[in-house]
C-alpha cells in the first residue's frame, strides 16, 4: 500500500516540479557527465531539516567514518563517496567526487577521474591523492577496510596520477562497485595522514570532521548534532537548506511523537498504526517506504535437521502462506507482500520472472496443494507436524505476521511454535544453525537483487553447524548457484539479469529460503515547509536517513519553500 | 568499634564477590559483541573487520580467562575502564557515565529524596491523627498510585500534560536539543521542565511505599509505653510526634531509604526509556542489548558499590542513632 493517495494536489504540483527537474539522472559506465548541479532548479537557501530516527543512544560526537557505530552521521552529511549508485533506480549513477570512470574489459581495473575544483571544508584542495591515500590506509590499517575490499574483493592497488586513481584488482570486481565507488567515504590525507588519526585511523575520536560535503557539523552535543550548510560546497548553490538537526532519539516513541506533531520533518522508523498515529495528524505528513529486501523463514537445510530440510515441507510452507494476508494484518499494509523467487517487486522488476513464479505455482496462496503435499508424508491438521520458529521479542510486527502465518500452517497440518528470543540470543542462534525454522531478514541490500540472493545463497557464506555463518544462515550448498553468482562479476549488464533470473529459479526449485514480505526503507517526511523529498515518482536515493550516502542525496535536493 | 571494623570486612568481601560474578556474568550470557555489531551495521561491513574493529578497542576474545579477570580487578580500582565496544564504539566508558550520571543524579536522585521525606512527613501525620481527615484521603490513594506501573503513569502523564495540552510540558529529552548547554537562564528553565513530567511520575509512584510504612511504624510506637509516659509527663504533643515517636519510627525505613539511594544510581530504567531522557539507565540498558562488556562492567560495579557504601552508611547511622545497636555491637 502506497500512500500516494494522501498527497494534496498542492504538493502533488510542487514536487512535479522537481520530479520533472530530477528526473533520468541516469550517468552509466564512465560517460563523461559533467556536474550533478544540473539536475534541479536553483532555489534560494534558508530553512532547517530535523530528522527523527531512533538512535538509542546519545551521541558521542565522533565523526569517523571508518567507525561503523558512527559512520551513518558523517558519511553523507560531511563526507562523500566517488559515485553515488541509486538501488531504487535501477543502478542510476550519479558522480560525486569522480567525475567519471573507465573498467577495462575484463573488469580487473577501473579508472576513476576525480573531479577538480572540489575543496575540504578547511579549505585546503581535494586532490586524487586523497583517494588513493583512503584506499591505501585500509590496507595499511585492516580493521579499517569494512568492505573486505583488500582481502575478499581482491584490491591489489591504488594508485594516484594527476587527476585519475586506478584501482587494480585480482579477479574481476564488479559486484564490489557499489561498496568501492558508493559506500567508501573519501577523508582528506592531511588529517588522516598525520599525528593521531594517522597512527590509529580506526579508534581515532574525529571531533570535526573535515569533509567535502554538503554540511559542517557545528556543534555537537550528546542531545543533538547540529549541521550547517558547507558555503564552499562544491555543488554550486548546494545545499538550499542551511541546517539540519538531528536529535538522539533513544526509543520509536518519543521519535514518532515528534515526527506526529511535526516537530520533526524526516522519520526513519516503523510507525504503527501509521494512518492514524502520522497521516491523519496533518495534510503535511506523507509517507513512502521503498522496499529493498525480504523478510524470510531461513528453513533450516542441514540434513539433521530432518523435517525442514525437507523440500515438500518448505514447498508446503511455501504454499500455505497467504502473503498478502501477512503484509495486511502483520505490519499494516507499510511492507508489501514477497515472493518465493527473492526478487523484490517493484524495485527490482527488471530481474522479476513473473511467469516463472506463476508456473510453479506460488503466484498465490495454494493450501490445497500444501496440504496435499504434508498428507503424503503422513501429517494432517488433525495430526499436525510440529515445528519452531525463532524470531526477536519485541518485534512486535514480526510477531503479528507470524500470528498470521501460524493460522496459515494449522489448516494444511503444521502446528508452528513461535519462540520469541532477545535479539542476542536469536541471532546467535541464527548464525550457528541452532534452530529449525527464523524468522529474519538479510541486513544488507544492494542495488540488484544480486547483492541479497548472493548473501542467502553462496556456499561462501555459509559454515557447519555450531559455526557462525556469514549470511547464509539456513546452510544452502549448491554448485550450481555458486557458479552462476561467480559468473556474475565479470558479465555484461543483459548477462547479469539472465543469471539473476537462473539464480531465483533455485529459489523456486529448491525453497532454501522462504520470503514473506518485502522490507522496506521506513521514510515519512513532513512538507509544511520543506520541498524536494524523494518520491515514488521521484526516486533519486534511498530515502530513510540511516541510509549513507543517500543522505548526501536527499540533503541537496531539500529546500525551504518559505525562503523562496 | 568493633562493630564498624566487622562491617567494613564484610563490605570487602562483598564488594569482592561481586565484582567477580559481574566479570563472569556477561561473558555466560548468550550473544556476542561481534554479532551485536553485525546487527547493528545492518550486515554491511564485513564479520572480520568488525572484530579487527573491536579488538582495537580492546576487545580480547581469546585471551586466557584467569588474565582478562586479573586485568579486569585492577582496572576496577584504577579506574581504567576501557572503551565501549557497543553501540557507542569507541567511546571511553568513563566519558560515557559521566555524562550521563548527572541527570540521573539529580532527576532521580532529588525525587527520591523528596518522595522520602513528603512520604515519611505524611504517614508521620496520618499515622499520629489516625483516622483524620488526611488520613483517610492520601494514604489510600497513594497506595494506589504506587502500585500503577512507571511506564503507564508514564504514558498518561504524557498524554495529559504534553500531547493532551498541545505541548505544555516537554515529553522527551533531558533538555531542548536546540539549546548549547551551559548557565543560562534559558538552559536552566528547559532541564527543569524537562525535568516535570519524569519526576512526577517517579513521585506518583513511589511516594505511596514511604506513606504506609511510616504509617504503620507510627501506630505501633504509639502504643509502645515511652509514648505513654510522655503524655503523662504532660509533654507537647508535637515533641511527641516528632521527638518520641517519629524517632524511633523511623529507624526501620531509614535502611529502606539508604537501598533506595543506593539503586538511585542505576536508574529508573522504564522512567528514562519512556521520557527518552539520556541517564543511567538507558545506558545500562543499551550496554546489555549490545553486550558491551566494559560498559556494561563498570556500569554493575557502580551500581554494587552504591548499594554497599548506602547499607555502610545506614549500619553507621542506626549505631548512632540506636543505643540498642551499640550494645551489640
Amino acid at each position: 500500500m502506497r500512500p500516494t493517495r494522501i498527497l494534496a494536489a498542492a504538493v502533488i504540483g510542487a514536487l512535479a516540479v522537481t520530479a520533472t527537474a530530477c528526473s533520468e539522472t541516469k550517468h552509466k559506465g564512465g560517460s563523461d557527465s559533467n556536474d550533478a548541479t544540473q539536475s534541479s532548479g536553483p532555489k534560494k537557501k534558508g530553512g532547517t531539516v530535523t530528522i527523527a530516527n531512533t538512535a538509542g543512544q546519545t551521541w558521542t560526537c565522533n565523526f569517523n567514518p571508518f567507525n561503523p557505530a558512527v559512520y551513518n552521521t558523517s558519511i553523507g552529511f560531511v563526507y562523500e563517496p566517488l559515485i553515488h549508485v541509486n538501488t531504487l533506480k535501477n543502478q542510476a549513477e550519479t558522480p560525486m567526487l569522480a567525475k567519471s570512470y573507465k573498467w577495462n574489459a575484463d573488469k580487473t581495473q577501473i579508472d576513476f577521474t576525480i573531479r577538480s575544483g572540489v575543496k575540504w571544508n578547511d579549505g585546503k584542495p581535494f586532490t586524487a591523492k586523497d583517494v588513493a591515500f583512503t584506499f591505501d590506509l585500509m590496507k595499511r590499517v585492516k580493521s579499517t577496510d569494512l568492505y573486505a575490499l583488500w582481502t575478499t574483493a581482491g584490491l591489489r592497488s591504488a594508485t594516484a596520477s594527476g587527476d585519475q586513481v586506478t584501482l587494480k584488482f585480482e579477479k574481476a570486481a564488479q559486484p564490489y562497485f557499489y561498496a568501492f565507488a558508493h559506500q567508501v567515504a573519501i577523508v582528506p590525507e592531511h588529517v588522516f595522514g598525520t599525528g593521531a588519526a594517522a597512527a590509529h585511523p580506526d579508534t581515532w575520536v574525529d571531533k570535526k570532521p573535515v569533509g567535502t560535503g554538503p554540511f559542517e557539523v557545528d556543534p555537537c552535543s550528546p542531545n543533538n548534532i547540529q549541521y550547517t550548510a558547507n558555503p564552499d560546497y562544491w555543488q554550486q548553490g548546494k545545499p538550499y537548506i542551511q541546517k539540519v538537526e538531528y536529535p538522539a532519539y533513544l526509543d520509536n516513541g518519543p521519535a514518532n511523537l515528534d515526527l506526529a506533531n511535526g516537530k520533526a520533518q524526516w522519520g526513519s522508523q516503523f510507525i504503527p498504526g501509521i494512518k492514524q498515529f502520522y497521516l491523519d495528524k496533518s495534510p503535511d505528513n506523507h509517507t513512502w517506504s521503498p522496499p529493498v529486501q525480504n523478510v524470510s523463514i531461513h528453513p533450516n537445510l542441514d540434513p539433521s535437521h530432518k523435517m525442514t530440510s525437507n523440500l515438500k515441507v518448505r514447498q508446503a510452507i511455501s504454499y500455505a502462506i497467504d502473503r498478502d494476508k501477512v503484509s495486511k494484518i502483520g505490519v499494516g499494509g507499510q511492507e508489501p507482500a514477497a515472493n518465493q523467487s527473492g526478487i523484490v517487486t517493484p524495485t527490482f522488476d527488471k530481474y522479476y520472472d513473473k511467469a516463472a513464479v506463476e508456473k510453479a505455482g506460488f503466484d498465490k496462496p495454494d493450501p490445497a496443494r500444501a496440504k496435499k503435499l504434508m498428507a503424503g508424508l503422513g501429517y494432517s491438521p488433525s495430526k499436525p507436524l510440529k515445528l519452531k520458529i525463532i524470531t526477536i521479542t519485541g518485534y512486535t510486527d514480526w510477531d503479528a505476521s507470524l500470528n498470521v502465518i501460524k493460522q496459515n500452517l494449522k489448516a494444511v497440518g503444521i502446528d508452528l511454535t513461535v519462540q520469541d528470543l532477545a535479539q542476542q540470543t536469536m541471532v546467535g542462534k541464527l548464525y550457528t544453525g541452532d534452530y529449525d525454522l527464523a524468522y529474519y531478514s538479510q541486513q544488507t541490500s544492494g542495488p540488484t537483487p544480486y547483492y541479497e540472493l548472493r548473501q542467502m545463497l553462496h556456499s561462501a557464506n555459509t559454515a557447519p553447524l555450531g559455526k557462525n555463518a556469514a549470511s547464509n544462515w539456513e546452510r544452502y550448498r549448491n554448485p550450481k548457484v555458486d557458479q552462476l553468482l561467480n559468473d556474475y562479476a565479470s558479465a555484461s549488464e543483459n548477462e547479469q539479469v539472465d543469471i539473476v533470473k537462473q539464480v531465483a529459479q533455485y529459489m523456486i526449485d529448491d525453497v532454501p529460503v522462504i520470503p514473506v514480505v518485502e522490507s522496506v526503507d521506513w521514510f515519512q517526511y513532513n512538507t509544511k515547509d520543506i520541498g524536494g523529498w524523494p518520491t515514488e515518482d521521484n526516486p533519486y536515493a534511498q530515502p530513510a536517513a540511516y541510509n549513507f550516502p543517500d543522505t548526501g542525496q536527499v540533503l541537496t535536493h531539500l529546500y525551504s519553500k518559505s525562503a523562496q | 568499634m568493633r562493630f564498624i571494623l566487622r562491617r567494613l570486612g564484610f563490605f570487602l568481601l562483598t564488594l569482592w564477590a561481586a565484582l567477580t560474578l559481574n566479570f563472569f556474568i556477561p561473558r555466560f550470557m548468550p550473544g556476542d559483541p561481534v554479532d551485536a555489531l553485525v546487527v547493528r551495521t545492518r550486515g554491511r561491513v564485513s564479520r572480520d573487520a568488525l572484530e579487527q574493529m573491536l579488538t582495537s578497542f580492546g576487545f580480547k576474545p581469546d585471551q586466557n580467562v584467569a588474565v582478562q579477570y586479573v586485568d579486569y580487578l585492577g582496572h576496577m580500582f584504577t579506574g581504567n575502564w576501557g572503551r565501549s565496544i557497543g553501540q557507542t564504539l569507541g567511546e571511553p566508558v568513563t566519558k560515557l557515565i559521566g555524562g550521563a550520571l548527572p541527570w540521573t543524579l539529580g532527576l532521580v536522585g532529588i525525587t527520591t529524596v523528596l518522595a522520602f521525606v513528603f512520604g515519611t512527613l505524611i504517614g508521620t501525620v496520618s499515622g499520629w491523627r489516625r483516622g483524620g481527615a488526611l488520613d483517610a484521603i492520601l494514604p489510600p490513594i497513594f497506595v494506589i498510585t504506587s502500585a500503577l506501573p512507571y511506564f503507564w503513569v508514564g504514558l498518561l502523564l504524557i498524554l495529559v500534560f504534553s500531547q493532551g495540552t498541545g505541548g505544555w510540558l516537554p515529553a522527551n529529552f533531558n533538555y531542548d536539543t536546540t539549546i548549547v548547554p551551559g548557565f543560562s537562564p534559558g538552559f536552566v528553565g528547559s532541564v527543569l521542565s524537562h525535568a516535570v513530567l519524569p519526576a512526577a511520575t517517579l513521585l506518583i509512584t513511589t511516594i505511596g511505599g514511604w506513606i504506609l510504612t511510616m504509617r504503620n511504624n507510627m501506630i505501633t510506637t504509639l502504643a509502645e509505653d515511652y509514648v505513654r509516659m510522655a503524655r503523662a509527663k504532660g509533654l507537647g504533643s508535637r515533641r511527641i510526634m516528632y521527638g518520641y515517636a517519629a524517632r524511633n519510627a523511623i529507624l526501620p525505613n531509614l535502611a529502606g531509604f539508604a537501598m533506595s539511594l543506593g539503586f538511585v544510581i542505576s536508574g529508573a530504567i522504564l522512567i528514562e526509556y519512556v521520557f527518552n531522557y539520556p541517564g543511567i539507565g538507558y545506558l545500562l540498558y543499551n550496554a546489555v542489548q549490545n553486550v558491551d562488556y566494559p560498559l556494561m562492567q563498570a556500569l554493575f560495579m557502580l551500581f554494587t558499590v552504591a548499594v554497599l557504601v548506602a547499607l555502610l552508611a545506614v549500619d553507621i547511622a542506626t549505631v548512632w542513632l540506636d543505643p540498642r545497636a551499640r550494645a551489640k555491637g
